[in-house]
C-alpha cells in the first residue's frame, strides 16, 4: 500500500474541516479577517481534493480505526466505509460545499469580525459532520452524523439570534430533527437486537433473505429518521422556516446537502429495503405526496426564499420516490443534479436579496434582468433545470426518476407514484415560471427598496456562474432519461451494488412520456409570464379563492401541529407549574425557610439582653446538675 | 487526718466548707441581683475565692499539694480574667453612661 493510505487519507476527509473549525472557534475572531477567509472555504476545498484524489484512485474499503464502545456482544468501533455511494456523496458535499462556502466569503461579508468567524465556524463543524455521516461505516456514528447536521443546522438557521424568528426557526427545525434522531436510534435498537451488529458489513451479511416484522420495524424507524431530516410529510414544517438563515445556508444545508440526507440513507439501507417491501413502498409515496403537496404550495408563495425551500422539499420527495420505487440511482442522480442547479438557484437568489438591500419579497422586485444580467440569467439556467428542459441537468436526472417510475413493469404503485411525479413536474413549471417572471421580468415594482442594483462581487457571482456551467452541462454525464447516451452515474454507483441495481429499462414510451413532460411543462413556465406580467389571464385565484388560502395557510400543517402538539405541551407546562412546580416543589423549598425562620423567632424571646437572666439560668442548671450528682452519690 | 490545728484548738473541715458555701452563695446572689458592673465583678471573684477555699481546705484534709496549686493556677487566671472584665468595662464607661447593666441589653431578640 503506498504512502499515504487509502485509510489515512479517508481520515484527511474528515480532519480538514474539523481542524478548520477548531482553528476558528478557538482564534478566529482574534485574527485578521483575512484568515477566516482563507480557512473557512480553504479546508472544504482541501477536504475536496483528497476526495478527487479517492474517487480517482478508484478507493473502496472499510477502515476501523478504533474501538469506541465494547461492552459485551455490543461492539461500536469508528469505522469509515470507502464505497462510491460514500465518494459519491462526499463529491458533493465538497465540492458544491466548496463553491457555497467560498460564496459565502462574500455574502457574510457585512458582518463583523467575530460573528464572520463564527459563521464559517459553523459552516466548517457542518461540512465536518455532513462528511460524518456519510463515511460512517456502522449505525452508531451514523447517528452520531446524524445529528450533528441537525445541531449545525440549528446553529446556523439561528445564527442572527437577535432575530427573534430565526431563534424560533432554528428550535423549530432541532426539535423536528430531534423526532427523527431518536426515530433513527430506535432503528439501531432493532438493528442490534435482531442482528447483533452494528457496522453495516456485518448487519447487512446478517439479514434475512425474507421479510419479517423486525425488519419492517427497522426499516419503518430508519424512514422516520430520513423524513425528518429531509424534510417530507409529515415532518416538514422546518424546512420554510429554516429560510431565516443566511442564504448560503439555505444553498448548502438546506438544498444541497443535509436535507438529502434522507435520500442517502435510504440508498445505504437499501439491503434493509429490498426485503422490507412494506417500508419501501411507504418511502415512494412519502416521496410522491411530499413532492406533489410542495410544489402546490410553493405557487402561492411570495418570499423567494421560500418557493425555493418547497421547491427543495418537492424535488427531494422525487429523490424519495426515485429511491422508494427501486430506481436508487436515479434519485441519487437527481440528488447530484439538485445540488448544482438549487445550489444555483439559492445562491443567486442570494445576489438578487443583497442587491435588494435583503428584500425577499418577489412582489418588490421586477425588471431586474437588465440590471442583473449575469444573475439573472444564471437563476434562468437553475429555473429551466428545476422544470426540467433539455439540455439542463434537472431534465435529466428528473426525466430518469419518471421514466424508471412509469416503465417499472407490473407494479401499479410505481405507475401511481409515476401520476404523482407527473403532475408535480407541470406544477413545478409553473411556480418556477412565476418566480422566475415576477423577479427579472417586466417593470421594476414601484416598492422596490433599490432603484439601481449593483452585481455581486466575483467572489458571488464566480461560484454561480460555475454552477450555472454545470447545470447547463452536467446532465451529459448520463442521458438515461432519452435511451440512449452514457450513464456514468448509473454505473459509478452500481459497481459492487454501493447503492441498488434497478433491473428494468425503459422503451420508446418512456422516452415519449419524458417529452411530454417536458413540453408541458414548460408550456405552464411561459404561461406564468401571461399572469404575472402581461396580466392577459387571469390568474387561477381568481377562479378559485378557497384554493388559495389553503395553499397560502400551507394546508393548515403549522396550525395543525401548533393545536395538536405546541398548544398542548404548553398546556401541560402550565398545569405543572400551576399545580405541581408551585404548590409542592416550590412550596417545600419555601416551607423549609418560614420554618427555620418561624423557629428562629420563638427561640430568640428567650434572648431577653439582660445579664441576669443569663446568669439565673446558668445559676439554676449548675444546681440540678449538684443536686443530680448528689442524688447519685448519696444513692 | 482531718483537723487544723488553729491556735491549740482545732476545725473540723466542714468548718471551712460551710464557710466557702456563704461566701459562695453571697457572691452568686450578688451576681443575680446587683446592677453594677463593677459589684458583679467582685461578687465574681468572691466566687472564685470561695472555690480556692474549698480547694485549700481539702488539700489540707488530704494533705495533697495538688488542690493548692489549683488554688494559685485559679487566681492567676482570675487575675487575668479581671484584667480583661475590668477593661472591658472601662471601654464600656468610655462610650457609654452604663451603671446598670440592664442598660446593656441591644442583644434581647
Amino acid at each position: 500500500m503506498t504512502y499515504p493510505s487509502i485509510s489515512q487519507l479517508a481520515m484527511l476527509i474528515l480532519l480538514f474541516p474539523a481542524a478548520g473549525a477548531i482553528v476558528l472557534a478557538g482564534r478566529g475572531w482574534r485574527l485578521p479577517r483575512i484568515v477566516t477567509k482563507l480557512v473557512g472555504p480553504g479546508v472544504v476545498w482541501a477536504s475536496f481534493i483528497v476526495t478527487l484524489n479517492l474517487f480517482l484512485n478508484k478507493a473502496s474499503g472499510d477502515f476501523t480505526y478504533w474501538t469506541w464502545i465494547q461492552s459485551g456482544s455490543f461492539n461500536v468501533p469508528f469505522n469509515i466505509l470507502i464505497d462510491n455511494l460514500s465518494i459519491f456523496m462526499c463529491l458533493v458535499i465538497t465540492g458544491v460545499g466548496g463553491l457555497i462556502v467560498t460564496y459565502a466569503v462574500g455574502y457574510m461579508d457585512k458582518e463583523d469580525g467575530p460573528s464572520y468567524a463564527r459563521f464559517f465556524t459553523y459552516m466548517d463543524i457542518f461540512v465536518f459532520s455532513m462528511l460524518l455521516l456519510v463515511l460512517a461505516g456502522n449505525f452508531v456514528f451514523l447517528i452520531v452524523g446524524w445529528a450533528l447536521v441537525g445541531l449545525s443546522s440549528y446553529f446556523l438557521i439561528g445564527f442572527w439570534y437577535h432575530k427573534r424568528s430565526a431563534v424560533l426557526a432554528a428550535r423549530k427545525a432541532f426539535v423536528m430533527n430531534v423526532i427523527g434522531d431518536v426515530g433513527m436510534i430506535l432503528a439501531t435498537f432493532v438493528v442490534f437486537v435482531s442482528y447483533h451488529a452494528t457496522t453495516y458489513r456485518a448487519v447487512f451479511k446478517a439479514l434475512p433473505a425474507n421479510d419479517t416484522s423486525s425488519l419492517e420495524l427497522a426499516a419503518f424507524l430508519l424512514l422516520v429518521g430520513a423524513v425528518a431530516k429531509s424534510a417530507q410529510i409529515p415532518l416538514h414544517t422546518w424546512l420554510p422556516d429554516a429560510m431565516e438563515g443566511p442564504t448560503p445556508v439555505s444553498a448548502l444545508i438546506h438544498a444541497a446537502t443535509m436535507v438529502t440526507a434522507g435520500v442517502y440513507l435510504v440508498g445505504r439501507m437499501h439491503p434493509i429495503y429490498d426485503v422490507a417491501a412494506y417500508a419501501h413502498g411507504a418511502v415512494a409515496i412519502v416521496g410522491a405526496v411530499t413532492a406533489l403537496f410542495a410544489a402546490t404550495i410553493a405557487i402561492v408563495q411570495t418570499d423567494i426564499k421560500r418557493v425555493l425551500a418547497y421547491s427543495t422539499m418537492s424535488q427531494i420527495g422525487y429523490m424519495f420516490l426515485a429511491v422508494g420505487v427501486g430506481a436508487y440511482s436515479a434519485g441519487f442522480f437527481h440528488l447530484l443534479s439538485h445540488a448544482f442547479f438549487k445550489a444555483l438557484l439559492f445562491m443567486a437568489a442570494g445576489n438578487v436579496i443583497h442587491a435588494m438591500n435583503d428584500e425577499q419579497d418577489m412582489r418588490k422586485y421586477g425588471g431586474l434582468l437588465k440590471q442583473l444580467p449575469r444573475t439573472s440569467w444564471s437563476f434562468l439556467i437553475g429555473s429551466l433545470s428545476l422544470v426540467g428542459v433539455i439540455p439542463f441537468v434537472g431534465f435529466f436526472s428528473k426525466e430518469q426518476i419518471l421514466g424508471a417510475a412509469f416503465s417499472k413493469p407490473d407494479d401499479s404503485l410505481a405507475l401511481a407514484v409515476w401520476v404523482f411525479g407527473f403532475i408535480t413536474a407541470l406544477i413545478t413549471g409553473f411556480y418556477t415560471g412565476r418566480m422566475w417572471w415576477m423577479s427579472f421580468a417586466g417593470k421594476p415594482s414601484p416598492e422596490r427598496p433599490v432603484e439601481h442594483p449593483h452585481e455581486a462581487p466575483p467572489v458571488m457571482l464566480i461560484p454561480v456562474l460555475i454552477l450555472a456551467a454545470l447545470a447547463t452541462i452536467g446532465g451529459f454525464i448520463q442521458t438515461r432519461a432519452l435511451g440512449i447516451g452514457p450513464h456514468l452515474v448509473d454505473d459509478f454507483l452500481t459497481v459492487k451494488a454501493a447503492v441498488g441495481t434497478q433491473s428494468w429499462e425503459g422503451g420508446a414510451s418512456e422516452v415519449i412520456a419524458t417529452f411530454a413532460t417536458m413540453i408541458l411543462a414548460a408550456l405552464l413556465f411561459l404561461g406564468a409570464y401571461r399572469i404575472y406580467i402581461q396580466h392577459s389571464w387571469k390568474p387561477w385565484s381568481a377562479i378559485v379563492p378557497w384554493a388559495q388560502r389553503l395553499l397560502e395557510r400551507k394546508y393548515y400543517f403549522d396550525e395543525l401541529y401548533d393545536a395538536i402538539f405546541v398548544r398542548t405541551m404548553d398546556g401541560l407546562a402550565l398545569g405543572g407549574l400551576r399545580y405541581i412546580e408551585e404548590p409542592l416543589i416550590d412550596g417545600a423549598v419555601v416551607g423549609t425557610g418560614e420554618l427555620a425562620e418561624a423557629g428562629a423567632h420563638s427561640l430568640s424571646l428567650t434572648q431577653t439582653g439582660y445579664f441576669r437572666n443569663y446568669v439565673l439560668v446558668f445559676v439554676a442548671g449548675a444546681v440540678v446538675v449538684a443536686i443530680l450528682v448528689l442524688v447519685r452519690v448519696g444513692s | 487526718m482531718s483537723t487544723f490545728d488553729a491556735g491549740g484548738s482545732q476545725l473540723d473541715t466542714s468548718w471551712f466548707l460551710l464557710l466557702a458555701a456563704v461566701l459562695f452563695i453571697l457572691g452568686t446572689v450578688g451576681v443575680l441581683i446587683r446592677r453594677n458592673p463593677l459589684v458583679i465583678l467582685i461578687c465574681i471573684e468572691l466566687m472564685l475565692n470561695a472555690a480556692n477555699l474549698t480547694l485549700v481546705a481539702f488539700s489540707r484534709q488530704l494533705q495533697n499539694l495538688e488542690g493548692q496549686l489549683f488554688a494559685l493556677m485559679s487566681m492567676t487566671v482570675a487575675a487575668a480574667e479581671a484584667v480583661v472584665g475590668l477593661a472591658i468595662l472601662v471601654d464600656i464607661f468610655r462610650h457609654r453612661d452604663a451603671e446598670d447593666i440592664d442598660d446593656l441589653s441591644e442583644l434581647k431578640g
